[in-house]
């Protein structure tokens, strides 16, 4: 049986058990790709996972429709906490491990799940490499290395406010081209 | 930055704030100014959602078998389990109301009472440096809050020294929830004060504690405290 993103989250206030099967068979593997992207570290991004839906599970969901899909929020959840894994190991050498060329087909039994993992990645990897460089560059420290918009405006050299558009105008580049795909419906400003 | 902003201000905030990249003061006045506008609640989900496809252009590395195994099984086992007090769950909600208590809770009750007193203080004035106590069979030290609250330094002495298999991890300890590793300490040049830094607020969590853990951290505390302290009320 197919359950919706919304049938999910309903579980998860629910508390059921089910419901955390649900979600981390649907996004486990998005929760581990971007914790491995992040930490580089395959013991720590999995680490990173397990906390991260075993916190979902105990807290009950905190998930908020109006604020952006199932999918953002558990990618939120997971990425804060690589990030602060990140953060705590920056004082100690980082295992740099390559991730790339490891990749192996995931396992999936649910379609919607295969559906999930592999979201347009052509579309968004060309959406992103239509993007100026500076622009890719600035969305990645922040995004993936979990830099402060200070910390990316010393680290590139650039004005505090250049930061602030070029993440914007990046954003919104990204919009025109992958508007089809975001959940939350695009609404005129 | 004035806290009246208009949404076009907001939307640059916005957008930093879906890719992580917002910081504390910004943060407030854009949260200030989305509770009042829906435009902009609708925009910042309209980032968050597209923040979220960036991980779509990654070559997926799907988990192991054995996380899926080890997730569910402890779900499903916290599911059935008769309701079990951790020891962080202990600390919480009995430091505050036991007095017969070991020699560390005993201080710790000390601690919580004078920095609640502190903390209530700094609390209705947001500029007012705020400061608690932690302590530890050996350990003692300070957890001092910056100013505007986005940090604070965990300074404590007494600490033994570590194998390089182990590392000293802080934790904060939520009203709700489970404890959230937030830093690790460190130690001073010489043998000295061993020291962290706390990212971000502290609201929300009712005390702070440090354990031994293996190198890189553990999802959630070993029972295996060295120091903790009250952070008064949340």
């Amino acid at each position: 049986m197919h359950l919706s993103d919304d049938d999910i989250a309903r579980s998860i206030s629910a508390h059921s058990p089910e419901g955390i099967e649900a979600l981390y068979d649907r996004y486990g593997g998005l929760a581990h790709t971007v914790a491995l992207r992040i930490l580089s570290d395959r013991g720590a991004a999995e680490d990173v996972v397990q906390e991260s839906f075993l916190a979902v599970w105990r807290r009950g969901s905190t998930f908020q429709p109006g604020r952006g899909s199932l999918r953002s929020w558990i990618c939120t959840i997971v990425r804060n906490r690589a990030i602060d894994r990140l953060r705590g190991d920056r004082h100690r050498t980082r295992l740099d491990t390559p991730i790339e060329g490891e990749s192996i087909e995931p396992a999936v039994t649910d379609p919607w799940a295969a559906v999930a993992l592999e979201l347009n990645g052509e579309e968004v990897r060309k959406a992103l490499g239509e993007l100026p460089a500076e622009q890719r560059q600035t969305i990645e420290l922040a995004y993936y290395g979990g830099y402060s918009q200070s910390e990316i405006a010393a680290a590139m050299e650039v004005p505090l406010g250049t930061v602030k558009g070029r993440v914007r105008i990046a954003l919104d580049k990204l919009r025109a081209s992958l508007a089809d795909h975001v959940e939350t419906p695009w609404q005129t400003q | 930055m004035a806290d009246a902003m208009s949404c076009e201000e907001a939307t640059d905030l916005l957008a930093l704030d879906a890719v992580g990249a917002l910081e504390v003061p910004d943060r407030e006045v854009m949260e200030r100014h989305i509770a009042t506008c829906a435009t902009c609640r609708h925009a910042a989900a309209q980032y968050a959602d597209l923040a979220s496809l960036l991980p779509a252009a990654l070559e997926v590395v799907p988990p192991p078998a054995r996380l899926r195994r080890s997730l569910m099984a402890q779900v499903y086992a916290e599911a059935t389990a008769a309701p079990r007090q951790p020891w962080w769950r202990r600390l919480v909600d009995v430091i505050p109301a036991n007095r017969a208590f070991t020699a560390v809770g005993a201080a710790a009750v000390v601690a919580a009472i004078a920095l609640g007193i502190w903390g209530a203080a700094g609390r209705n004035s947001p500029s007012a440096p705020v400061a608690y106590t932690v302590s530890g069979t050996t350990a003692t030290g300070t957890l001092a809050v910056e100013p505007d609250r986005t940090q604070a330094v965990l300074t404590v002495k007494g600490l033994q020294p570590l194998p390089a298999s182990k590392v000293y991890e802080v934790w904060l300890i939520p009203s709700e929830g489970s404890p959230k590793g937030v830093s690790f300490l460190s130690p001073g040049p010489g043998g000295g004060a061993w020291t962290a830094v706390v990212q971000g607020s502290l609201d929300g969590y009712k005390s702070i504690a440090a354990t031994v853990e293996p190198a890189g951290g553990s999802p959630t505390p070993s029972n295996t405290e060295v120091l903790s302290g009250q952070l008064g009320e949340s």
